[in-house]
């Protein structure tokens, strides 16, 4: 099980569908591995259901109905019920983003034992992608200018604040500075969701940013 | 629709929704299971009645309405287009009908958010709100008791926690947006909606680690 979990306000946002496609993307991968936050998860959406059915209705235009059983008989398809889900290797919201193999991403190595590649972007500017971490590799201390967010996929690393393992849900603020290291047996793989660029506080104290194009 | 019309509806109703909660559900269970097995247009216009009036009120207080005046009654068509589809997914013993409709009215106004904002949106709200994910069983009974602890907790919380989680939970507005509108510091919005969520006894509180 999990043992870094979103904030409770922003499963909150996630059950009302009010955050940012980067940070739904991270919480619903966490959701993936952590069962504690899909009962979390099931509570608040039950929460919102009962505020919905208690609001007062609004009456919907007459013919409504009859418009909506033309277009059921026009296009009947339903959907059949759902097959079991195959073990695939990553969750459904990011596996939507990825091609059929993981080399086919356009990979850039910003500095030694860090890899990454740039999945989207979203409408409010966060970019999601793919962080890979060599197997016992130790990436150069940094901050960061604005949230970034990780969500452990494989392997495991650790830094000044802690160690995570698979699924882990990792926050870091702009006054956060750390250097991670991957666990030493397996490479690491994470999905990351950043505000802005990282920024090295390294003897070259040269800026960062692992997604910008050079 | 405003956080106030949600709070009389919330006392107005108080005495019936208690003593009815279980039973409505199963009706309503049972109707969507008639829509998936038999595609049955009867049992499909009784859950039309009670839930599209209430996907209207979704969409207004979501303020659908100020893009486009067709909007509401669009969301309606899309939301209950999408039920009668997947009708076949629904299982009961994982969702109350009306929280999986909920999922289901949520997840359509975040597509029609993205296409009105012309967002390219790589990733539908399907695969991220993903309705079929939980492979975990909590049972009808966990359900059901869920949703009547919420009931029973909405009515005991004072007016301006019940407030703001009507707006946080409905209105498609973000803990800072509602800090905005409501003139509060974003972490007195944050505190009451965790307040909220523990007066009612549930246990997201368990997360703050």
């Amino acid at each position: 099980m999990s043992q870094w979990h979103p904030q409770p306000d922003q499963l909150v946002e996630f059950a009302a569908g009010t955050c940012h496609t980067g940070m739904s993307v991270a919480i619903s991968v966490h959701l993936h591995y952590c069962p504690q936050c899909r009962a979390a998860l099931s509570e608040l959406e039950s929460t919102s259901a009962v505020l919905f059915e208690q609001q007062a209705a609004v009456p919907v235009t007459d013919s409504a109905f009859d418009q909506l059983m033309q277009r059921i008989q026009k296009d009947p398809v339903t959907e059949p019920e759902p097959a079991p889900v195959l073990s695939n290797r990553f969750p459904k919201a990011l596996a939507t983003l990825l091609p059929a193999s993981l080399d086919e991403l356009d990979w850039r190595q910003p500095m030694k034992n860090l890899r990454v590649s740039h999945l989207m972007t979203d409408e409010s500017g966060m970019i999601i992608g793919l962080h890979h971490m060599k197997a016992g590799g130790r990436v150069p201390n940094h901050y960061h200018r604005g949230e970034e967010i990780s969500v452990v996929l494989e392997g495991g690393f650790s830094d000044q604040l802690g160690s995570y393992g698979a699924g882990d849900f990792i926050t870091r603020t702009p006054s956060d500075t750390h250097s991670p290291r991957a666990d030493a047996h397996e490479d690491c793989l994470m999905l990351s969701v950043v505000a802005a660029p990282v920024k090295l506080t390294g003897a070259l104290g040269w800026l960062l940013n692992p997604f910008l194009k050079p | 629709m405003s956080a106030a019309n949600v709070i009389s509806i919330l006392s107005s109703k108080k005495a019936r929704t208690m003593t009815q909660t279980s039973q409505t559900a199963d009706e309503w269970a049972d109707l969507l299971e008639a829509v998936a097995r038999r595609q049955d247009t009867k049992a499909f216009e009784a859950l039309f009645k009670h839930f599209a009036p209430l996907i209207k009120a979704f969409a207004l207080s979501s303020g659908l309405h100020s893009q486009g005046d067709h909007l509401p009654e669009e969301l309606v068509q899309d939301v209950m287009l999408a039920i009668w589809r997947k009708s076949a997914s629904y299982d009961r013993r994982k969702a109350a009908p009306s929280t999986w409709i909920f999922t289901i009215a949520r997840n359509q106004r975040i597509d029609m958010l993205r296409r009105l904002n012309k967002y390219r949106a790589d990733v539908s709200a399907d695969a991220i709100w993903d309705l079929e994910s939980d492979t975990e069983l909590f049972g009808e009974i966990r359900q059901s008791r869920i949703q009547d602890k919420v009931k029973a907790g909405l009515y005991e919380l004072p007016v301006d926690q019940r407030q703001v989680m009507a707006k946080v939970f409905l209105e498609d507005k973000s803990h800072q947006e509602v800090a905005d509108e409501m003139k509060l510091p974003l972490g007195t919005v944050k505190s009451r909606v965790r307040l909220a969520m523990k007066k009612m006894k549930l246990s997201l509180e368990a997360l703050d680690l």
